[in-house]
């Protein structure tokens, strides 16, 4: 087909400059992070381009400095807990969502979706003040359920599409078996869930690490977790410590795009 | 399903068994109570609350409220300041201006993903994603290095020799415009890419066949048919980056006041309650307007788009 067509004057000079934007953006978009690295093995204690040399010395530093360290732990905490909390809460409202025989099944996803739409910064301001009249001050708990409720929607919604692509056949067969309704969630629906759970699992986990506009609110005053760290070290810092932490960050985030990759395949991200 | 009850089990399962099953069935609304609890507590109860503290006069002694009583000082006092109009109309613009170009730089690689081939396509999910799953703060960092006195770009100019100092880019308006654009481009392809990959592909073929120039297919088919996505991606961008803190604060200095960096300091540095709420309410209102002025567009012009292919 491709042969047949013909090659008009409009195509070179339309279709060329919208290639060539295509392939500055891919380029802008991975650009800056390979920057980012390349000046994290400079051997100066200044960021410039192009680096003079090859160290480790930034990587190492990074774990020597108690306060970050500290921060990573308490921000792998976060993820842990609020990446629980939300397949705890999630899986069983996207079940709901999918198969409730309720009057207000929409009303029920839209209901979840609503604290993501809202500025995570409002969330952060709105449960701060709602805390503080309670007398929840803040802390890593209210930072992780924070932002639980936040992202729970992305959890949700990975799950329910999942569901609803799901052959209902399989189940009826799991009950012609005389399987109880638990029986077949858990042998039969729950395994064919677990792609979905676990690419949720990655976003969630992701969000728990690195929020910020949640966290800024709501993090304990002690526990300082490392996107709230990072944003002082930033303005402070001028050696390329910054970028070694930001070269851990990058490994993590590839870790993260190869299970999901693996667990439901990329093209199914925004769905 | 209704074989199922043709298969009743010949014992009947315990209380507990039932009960176990009536949760797990799903058809009830059980299994999300528990996540409504959570989002009710730490989400719409707060949300009540900050909606209150902005329509009240507050007396704090420690720590507590001590009185609240309904009042509409602080809202007619922001919106009499010239100071909150200055700040939400350079966030309003800043977002804005991200969003259109977003989409400038977003939707040729849209375009990219539908004609290219396999590995194209894959290429570009990747590059997409993979930001998606790093730190706003590394990616932001990033601009640091490349906009800097030192960065990439100064160096390169200079020894180029096109330059004899260093230009300023760093803590103006166009740092904060260029990070801006490039931390939220891949949540403008998302939408875009999905909305190409359930494209008809015998569409596009049926306009070439046609004698359409690829420009006039994508101009007359491929546009329109992805006006949803533009709508989705417009309006997460547009979200994301009126309500932004890290970029504005990072690559703009500590002078660059947008709405977010203003609602941190009265919240943070001046414990300013009320400021707090009423900055948090103007900013969701204003936010949400022109969300609605987004999806009505996207509405009217996809409903266009189906009456004129009826």
């Amino acid at each position: 087909m491709k042969g047949l067509r013909h090659i008009s004057l409009s195509d070179v000079f339309g279709i060329g400059p919208i290639l060539a934007i295509a392939v500055i953006s891919l380029i802008l978009l991975v650009a800056p992070s390979i920057i980012v690295v390349i000046i994290s093995f400079d051997t100066r204690a200044f960021v410039s381009f192009p680096p003079e040399g090859f160290t480790l010395r930034w990587y190492a530093e990074v774990f020597e400095q108690g306060k970050l360290v500290e921060a990573m732990l308490n921000s792998l905490q976060v993820g842990v807990t609020v990446t629980l909390l939300c397949i705890v809460l999630g899986v069983p409202t996207a079940l709901a969502c999918v198969r409730g025989r309720f009057r207000g099944t929409t009303a029920l996803s839209v209901f979840v979706l609503v604290p993501h739409m809202v500025p995570g910064i409002v969330l952060g301001v709105a449960v701060l003040f709602a805390g503080a009249l309670v007398g929840v001050v803040p802390s890593i708990w209210l930072q992780s359920i924070s932002i639980t409720v936040f992202i729970l929607a992305v959890m949700v919604r990975t799950v329910q599409s999942r569901l609803m692509r799901l052959d209902p056949a399989l189940e009826e067969a799991a009950a012609n078996l005389r399987a109880t309704p638990f029986q077949s969630l858990r042998t039969v629906t729950f395994p064919l869930l677990m792609p979905a759970i676990l690419a949720g699992a990655v976003f969630t986990f992701v969000e728990g690490f690195d929020n910020l506009s949640v966290a800024i609110f709501t993090h304990g005053f002690r526990d300082r977790p490392l996107p709230v760290e990072l944003l002082t070290l930033v303005q402070y810092t001028s050696t390329p410590l910054v970028a070694a932490v930001s070269g851990v960050q990058i490994v993590l985030a590839i870790a993260a795009l190869i299970v999901v990759a693996m667990s439901i395949g990329l093209d199914k991200v925004n769905e | 399903m209704a074989e199922a009850s043709l298969h009743q089990p010949a014992t009947r399962p315990g209380f507990g068994q039932r009960v176990i099953d009536a949760l797990v069935s799903g058809r009830s609304i059980w299994p999300a109570v528990p996540a409504i609890v959570v989002l009710t507590v730490v989400a719409v109860i707060p949300f009540v609350i900050l909606l209150s503290l902005g329509f009240s006069d507050i007396e704090v002694a420690q720590g507590e409220i001590s009185s609240q009583t309904f009042s509409l000082d602080h809202i007619v006092n922001a919106l009499t300041d010239s100071l909150y109009w200055t700040t939400f109309q350079r966030s309003m613009n800043l977002a804005l201006s991200t969003t259109a170009l977003c989409f400038v730089f977003g939707y040729p690689v849209a375009y990219l993903f539908l004609v290219g081939g396999r590995w194209t396509k894959r290429l570009i999910l990747v590059l997409t994603i993979a930001p998606l799953l790093t730190s706003g703060i590394v990616r932001t960092y990033a601009w640091l290095v490349i906009l800097g006195g030192r960065g990439v770009v100064n160096s390169t100019l200079m020894n180029l020799g096109l330059i004899d100092h260093p230009l300023r880019i760093m803590n103006t308006h166009w740092a904060v415009l260029i990070g801006m654009v490039q931390i939220h481009l891949p949540v403008m392809i998302l939408p875009l890419v999905a909305v190409m990959s359930r494209h008809d592909g015998r569409l596009v073929e049926a306009s070439a066949n046609l004698g359409a120039s690829r420009l006039g297919t994508l101009r007359t088919v491929i546009l329109p048919l992805s006006v949803p996505g533009i709508g989705t991606g417009s309006a997460l961008v547009f979200t994301l980056s009126y309500t932004t803190f890290v970029v504005p604060q990072l690559l703009g200095g500590g002078n660059y006041l947008n709405a977010a960096t203003m609602i941190y300091e009265q919240v943070v540095f001046s414990l300013d309650w009320s400021k707090g709420s009423v900055s948090s309410l103007i900013l969701m209102a204003t936010c949400l307007i022109v969300l609605v002025a987004i999806a009505l567009a996207t509405n009217h012009v996809t409903r266009w788009t189906k009456v004129r292919e009826a």
